[in-house]
């Protein structure tokens, strides 16, 4: 194998059949199973690699993808919230120790857990490569299960998270809380308006469609209401129709479609008992 | 790289570094129980956090600080595992003995929700994890 890149840049000149490696815990693992078994560019200890976290005064925030989980959880202190939380269920921590968003985000699993908690937050992926520099939406980037708009030679540096709202957060429902694939998992991220209404409800799931999914119809049955019961239960049902989930060897579909609208109810429920307080006293 | 405080020179940069430390230096304290980051039985320490070592290439830990079980110097912790019987076949305690090192110098005194989740990415087959947990309160004291 020839010398591996040390610097961004030599990254963006390397061969397009030379794969990524950064964590490896996806693709050293799909090698030994035999797949993939091409030459390979490691970029985990790249010279001049963006910081891990980096924080600009218009209050956005930038994530490094080539940083292991660990450390953006450790440097993000107080901040996102729901991308914590989503790090905190992650496999494990000799896992965490090495993998990287980047990764996470090239796989292109529909179950990946980084993904949900960086769609709701609205970001944005700066990639480059043999052709220059671009950006795309998260939103855009998977097309399929590992399949992904990079165009040959062409990889994620940074990841680019606006200024956020208030409350945001992640649940994983999986066999175990360690070392478990999600079954589904759901993101969010809303503000409370006057009279405890929601409002910037941003809602996204994971493990129920093909590629990770905003749930539009959820959104618009919380937008601008205060969370009472029958506003949640309106919800949970406009959630139904926003996914696809299939039956495989974790989950039937059936079982998918309970454990999210579950997971929306138990995320609602907090704001639920704080909205009526608030009106009373 | 440095394995356990000795620089060494390894042949090639494409092999696992789990591989490297067990067939080229003969530290066998390391095992492979999965070889795809799921049991913990290959834990090391790359310049202090645990890692699985059948995921890690050796040309990605360079520049590392390796530490197998073989260079820990924590030995009251190895003698909580014999004297409170965490051990039963062995298979898994090494990778158990050096996350449980990580976790001590992070969190000199544990409690036992944190025990178990910085054990969370090492499996056993044998004890029911009680009396391993055990051990590690018990090196902490
Ligand atoms: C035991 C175990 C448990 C796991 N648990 C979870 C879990 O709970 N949740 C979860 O979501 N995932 C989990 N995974 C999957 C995996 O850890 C994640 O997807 C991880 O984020 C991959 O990152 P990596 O740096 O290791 O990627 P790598 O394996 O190095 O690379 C994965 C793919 O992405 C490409 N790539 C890497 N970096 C870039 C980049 N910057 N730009 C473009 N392409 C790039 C590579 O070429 C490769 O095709 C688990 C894996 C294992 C082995
Ligand atoms: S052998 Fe490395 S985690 Fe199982
Ligand atoms: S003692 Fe046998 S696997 Fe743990």
């Amino acid at each position: 194998m020839s010398p591996h890149p040390r610097t961004a840049a030599e990254v963006d000149r390397l061969d397009p059949a030379r794969a990524l490696l950064a964590g490896g815990t996806d693709l050293l693992v799909r090698r030994r199973a035999g797949h993939q078994g091409g030459p390979l560019a490691d970029v985990s200890r790249l010279r001049d690699a963006p910081a891990p976290v980096r924080r600009l005064s218009d209050g956005s925030i930038w994530l490094s993808a080539l940083a292991p989980l660990s450390v953006i959880d450790r440097e993000l202190g107080g901040k996102l919230p729901g991308l914590r939380a989503a790090i905190a269920c992650f496999a494990s921590g000799q896992i965490r120790n090495r993998a990287t968003l980047g990764g996470n985000l090239a796989n292109a699993s529909p179950a990946a857990d980084g993904v949900p908690p960086l769609v709701v937050a609205g970001a944005v992926l700066r990639l480059r490569g043999p052709a220059g520099r671009r950006e795309i939406p998260v939103t855009e980037f998977a097309t399929g299960p590992g399949r992904t708009r990079l165009a040959p030679g062409e990889w994620i540096e940074n990841i680019d998270v606006p200024p956020q709202p208030a409350h945001a957060g992640f649940r994983k429902i999986a066999g175990r809380r360690a070392l478990a694939i999600s079954i589904v998992s759901l993101a969010w991220t809303w503000d409370r308006g006057p009279g405890g209404a929601l409002t910037g409800v941003r809602l996204a799931a994971g493990a129920v469609a093909p590629v990770v999914v905003r749930c539009p119809g959820a959104e618009a049955a919380l937008e601008g209401r205060a969370p009472t019961p029958d506003v949640v239960a309106a919800a949970v049902a406009a959630l139904g129709h926003d996914i696809s989930p299939i039956s495989d060897l974790r989950a039937s579909a059936g079982y998918r479609r309970a454990a999210l609208a579950g997971a929306l109810t138990e995320a609602l429920t907090p704001a639920l008992t704080e909205a009526p307080a608030r009106r009373n006293t | 790289m440095k394995v356990n405080g000795v620089p060494v020179t390894p042949p090639d940069p494409d092999a696992r570094l789990l591989d490297y430390l067990r067939d080229d230096l003969g530290l066998i304290g390391a095992k492979e129980g999965c070889g795809m980051g799921e049991c913990g039985s290959c834990t090391v320490l790359m310049d202090g956090v645990p890692v699985c070592s059948c995921l890690v290439l050796v040309c990605q830990a360079e520049d590392a600080d390796v530490t197998t079980v073989e260079g820990l110097r924590r030995t009251a912790l190895q003698e909580a595992f014999v004297t409170g019987q965490a051990v039963q076949c062995g298979f898994c305690i090494a990778g158990m003995v050096v996350s449980a090192s990580a976790l001590l110098a992070e969190h000199p005194d544990p409690t036992d929700e944190q025990i178990r989740a910085g054990l969370e990415g090492n499996l056993c087959r044998c004890t029911g994890y009680g009396a391993i947990v055990r051990a590690v309160r018990e090196a902490a004291r």
